[in-house]
Formats: C-alpha cells, structure tokens, sequence
C-alpha cells in the first residue's frame, strides 16, 4: 500500500469519526427537546456497576430522556475525560460514579464551573457534587455485626475479614462493625486479618483460623460475600459450620443461593436498583428546576433465610 | 549437567535453615503449628503457587520469563468451570479443558517469543492483560458456579489422609524434575538458558526448546486454574491476581536464576514451602495485616540473601 494512499484513508477515517460526533446527537431542537444526561461509570465489567446501569436505562426510558454511558474502566483520568466531553456536548446533566474520591473531582468541580448540573452516585468524591445518591457503608458493617450478635445472644467470640487494606469500603465496613461490637460488650473480636475481597485468599484464612482457634469461634463477618462463601468452604470442610455463624455483604446471586440453601447465614443486600433509579430521577428534578434531595441514601437490607425469595438472584 | 533438580547444593542449606529457624519460631509461639491438622492444612495451601512455580521454574531456566499465569489461572478456571456443571459431562472434561485452554496460550506465548522474537516480558505482559480479558468475556464479569461434586470433589477431599491437590503437586512436581533431569530435552532447557547461542551451535533446536517450555508452564498454569476453581467451588474471572509474582518469587527463593540456566525443582519446592509457612503462621501469630506485607517482603529478601552469601 503506498504512503498517499494510507495518508488518505487515514483522512477518510477521521472525517467519519468526526462526522460520527456531530451526528450523534444531531442539531438541538429548542422546543420539545429531550433531556440528556451523560453517565460515567466506574468500571462496567464490575457485576455491581452493571445493574447500576441496567436501572440507569430503565428508569430513563421510563422518564423518556436519553442517555450516554461511558465506561471509565477505574481510570480517574479517563473519567475526568469523559466529564469534559459531556460539558462540551452541552448535555443537561451528568450523572458520575466517581472512580477516586480525589482523582475524580475535577470531573465535578469542571461541571460546576461550566453550570451542568452533576450527581454523585455509589460513591463519594471530595469537591461537593449538585446531588448525591448512595448508601452509608458503615450501614451494611453495623447490620451484619447487629445480626451477629442477634444470633449469638450477645456473648460470644467474633472474627472479622477485611476487603483491601484502605479501600474506602473496607474502612466503613469496618467502622460499622466495630460500632456495634463496641455496643455489645459480651462480643469479642478473636482476630481481624484481610483476604482482599478474594474467596481463594479468604478459604486459606479461614482455614488458618480454624487451626489457631478452632472451637472458639463463634461467629465470622466477611466484609463482602466473595470472603464469606470462602470462609463457608473451609468451614464446611472442617466440619464446623453448624457451629459457626457467617454472614458476609453484597447479596452476589451465589451469596443469595448460598443464604437460601442455609449454607450462609446472611448477606446485605445494597440496592443498586434504587441507586441508579433514584440517581436519574434526581438529575431529571434538578434539570427541570423541581426540588430535590442534595443526598439521598438508599438503605441496605438484611437479607436472611425468611427474606431470601425477595431478592432475585441476577 | 543432570544433578540440579532434588539433590541439594550447598547454598540450599541456607533456605533449609531459615526455614527450620522460621518453623521453630512458629512453633514456640503458636504450638497449633506443628500439629498434624495443620501441616496437612499447611500442605495443601502451597499447592496451587507450588504448581505454578514448577511450571515457571522451567521458563526461568531458558532465560525467559511468565507474567500471565495468574491471569491464565483465571482463565482456565472460568473454562473448566463451564464445562462442570452437574449432569453435563464428565469430571475429566472440564479438567480436560482447562489444562488444554493454559497449553493453547503457553503455545501463543512461545511462538510470539520465537518467532515473534518479542522479549518474554513483553509477550507474556499482553496475555496476562489479553487472557484477563477473555476470562471476563467468557464469564460476562460474573462468577461461574453451580459445579458438579464430582469436579470440586478434587479441591476439597483427602486421599489416605492427604490433600488432592498436595497429591497433584506432588506428582507435577515428581515429574517435572524427572523430565529436566532425566531427559534430554530436559538439560537442552538448561543448555538454553545458560548460553543460548552455544546451544544453537551444538545442535539444540532453541526455539522448540522454548517453545516447550512455555507451553508446559501454561498447561500446569491451566491445571493450577482448575485446581482453585474445584477448591474454591466457582470459576472466578478475577481470581489469580498476582499469583505470577508468587511463582517467581518461589522459584527465586529457590535458587533458581532469573537469567537463566542454573536452578531446579527441588529449590522451587522448598521456595514454595517457605512461602506457605510464612502465610501460614503471620495468620496463626495474627500479625495485623499491615504487618503481615513487610514481615513477609523481609522474610522473603532475608532468606535469599543468606541463600547466596553462603554460597559465594
């Protein structure tokens, strides 16, 4: 192939890429026109992120407005990116699931100085977005910990399992956890370690623990279900698991099998429905001028055997 | 040549003795450690990084190096995983599977450093991040449970008191030292990795030596993978993360050269060994997990200095 003729379809490709652009969202009607919201998301092949999404779209058809989604695959730069398209494609609002809660603000902080509207969702970042729609971890700690002690008539021995040392996640967790431990003086924390959100890592753990403190242990809270199901396995294979309370967060569809089967004790379940619903509703009121809730927070629920049929697994 | 594998060199008695120092610590701290119960536990635990670093131990000696095993672990997990489901077929299929998808990818590893001539590094780079990829492709982001007890029956069950994936080790490590030590093509591994260019002149068909090589890495990469899916009762599209590092690092540990040629899998075992044992024990001890990082990495370092300086 000669270079004239590279050089020219290299040309022919950008003006379709550029024509693309302009087309996309064609010339913008000025009476009538329906309300765009740009979306970036953290990271979609995250299972979580992806039911975001999925509630995103169906509560926006059902308003009829329209939205782009942008997969910022965890990178607060790209992200940061993406916000500064969506500001120069003049959208209404954006709607952000920050990646960094300091990475990502500059997302927000461009999107107020150019006057869109802008919605934190799922997570916090520093600068203080238009509106925010999330949970309180420290929520999912204090339930999973309160059904423990529930469980346990409030004495008994209580090991704890940790996500990634820092993680935001793991903070609160851990916060809402040791609230309640602290409420309840017959429950002691035997031993805290992590296993970094992993089942593999969270088995080995648990098996280790089973060898240091074998028939003291009472009760053991994973601070996402992935840890949970792999402290079920190695309980189970040491035949101790009837002696064992375990529940874990997230309520992932094998968590919600597992609760079912009675194999796991509980799980919570973070309502990523009703973030990503609640998240379009409170762009939509804020773009047509209608009052609105600068934070809202959508509650987690316990979910145990009883409850279980309630939530669909995915 | 011939005598590097189980026979110990001089310089492996340093390993041997920080290892017994390191046991007899444990031991005094937390007695629990020398039971039974948990030396089976203890065993049973390195056999996945103990699989994968046989499986590098023989990429190493080339002069090359594997960065996709971890991702590979994944993988193959997610694909025996989904030929696992009850009533579907056979528990050697999904096993079957795996161990051939990690010899497919070891394959396209070697041919892109052969013949590619691309530096194992780089090559290996792009399957760990392309191979992470199709394991989320494959499994839409999600785990893939609901397995046959047939198929996690491997993970999770003992054979006259021994863990089956310490028996899988035990042979994989039995039979990579038989097939470096014992065979020819074996030593033409070293023969590569200690000088290429004298190999090539002797005769040695390098790149099917290296090319072997890596597929036999990967294929042990795919039987680790089925072996943690069976163990952790799912395939995980995000499982394995780092797992390369470990396997090096035991293999290291272990005498075995980062350029190549010199090391074996006698040195390997016991790196993956020291390994399982300072796991193990920061757990029994309950160093607090901030700890547990820099007790480990000086463990590590403080063991393969003594190692060599006894050597020198």
């Amino acid at each position: 192939m000669s270079g004239k003729r590279v050089r020219w379809m290299r040309g022919a490709a950008l003006a379709a890429v550029v024509a693309c652009l302009s087309c996309g969202r064609g010339p913008r009607e000025p009476v009538g026109k329906p309300i765009v919201i740009g979306v970036s998301l953290l990271n979609l092949s995250s299972e979580f992120i992806v039911m975001l999404k999925d509630s995103m779209d169906a509560k926006a058809r059902e308003l009829g407005v329209e939205l782009i989604v942008n997969d910022a695959q965890r990178d607060a730069a790209t992200q940061v990116r993406q916000a500064e398209n969506f500001i120069a494609q003049k959208v209404d609002a954006i709607i952000l699931n920050p990646c960094e809660f300091e990475a990502s603000s500059p997302a927000v902080d461009k999107a107020l100085a150019a006057g869109v509207a802008i919605v934190n969702v799922n997570s916090e970042t520093r600068s203080v977005p238009t509106a925010f729609v999330g949970s309180r971890d420290e929520e999912s700690g204090r339930l999973a910990m309160e059904y423990i002690a529930g469980r346990l008539r409030g004495r008994g021995n209580v090991l704890m399992m940790h996500g990634f040392m820092g993680q935001a996640a793991q903070i609160k967790r851990d916060q809402g956890a040791r609230e309640t431990l602290a409420k309840d003086p017959g429950l002691k924390l035997l031993a805290d370690q992590t296993a970094e959100w992993d089942r593999a890592k969270a088995m080995t753990l648990m098996e280790n623990w089973i060898q240091s403190y074998g028939p003291r242990i009472d009760a053991v809270f994973a601070q996402n279900d992935e840890m949970a199901l792999g402290a079920v396995i190695a309980l189970e294979q040491a035949k101790r698991k009837d002696k064992v309370v375990v529940t874990g967060v997230d309520a992932i569809a094998d968590a919600l099998q597992a609760v079912k089967q009675g194999r796991l004790d509980a799980t919570v379940f973070q309502d990523a429905k009703g973030q990503g619903s609640t998240a379009v509703e409170t762009a939509v009121k804020i773009v047509r001028k209608q009052p609105y809730a600068k934070e809202a927070f959508i509650p987690f629920q316990l979910v145990t055997r009883e409850n279980v049929d309630r939530f669909q697994p995915r | 040549m011939g005598h590097a594998g189980l026979k110990l060199r001089p310089g492996q008695w340093g390993m041997i003795l920080a290892l017994v120092a390191i046991a007899a610590a444990l031991a005094i701290a937390r007695p629990v450690f020398l039971t039974l119960p948990n030396l089976v536990n203890l065993i049973r635990q390195i056999s996945i990084n103990g699989i994968l670093a046989v499986g590098v131990t023989a990429v190493l000696l080339t002069g090359g190096v594997d960065l996709s095993l971890g991702s590979l672990v994944a993988l193959t997990g997610v694909i025996a995983a989904s030929f696992a489901h009850p009533g579907r077929y056979p528990p050697a299929v999904p096993v079957l599977m795996g161990v051939l998808a990690g010899a497919g990818c070891g394959a396209i590893n070697g041919w892109i450093v052969t013949k590619g001539r691309v530096a194992p590094f780089v090559a290996t780079l792009g399957m760990m991040t392309a191979a992470r990829g199709l394991a989320l492709v494959l499994s839409g982001g999600k785990p893939v449970s609901n397995l046959s007890s047939q198929f996690t029956w491997m993970g999770s069950s003992d054979v006259a008191g021994i863990p089956v994936p310490s028996l899988i080790f035990s042979g994989v490590a039995l039979a990579s030292h038989v097939f470096l030590n014992n065979l020819k093509v074996g030593r033409h591994i070293y023969a590569v990795g200690g000088n290429e260019n004298a190999a090539r002149a002797s005769g040695i068909n390098v790149n099917a030596v290296k090319m072997l090589a890596y597929t036999t890495c990967a294929s042990l990469a795919g039987l680790a993978g089925v072996v943690l899916a069976s163990r952790i009762t799912t395939g995980q599209p995000n499982a394995g993360v780092g797992y390369e590092l470990d396997a090096i690092a035991a293999a290291v540990i272990g005498g075995t050269s980062l350029s190549g040629g010199v090391g074996g899998v006698g040195g390997t075992i016991l790196g993956a060994l020291l390994m399982g044992v300072i796991n193990n024990g920061l757990d029994l001890v309950n160093v607090s997990s901030y700890y547990q990082q820099i007790v480990k990495g000086a463990i590590i370092v403080g063991a393969v200095w003594m190692d060599r300086s006894r050597e020198r």
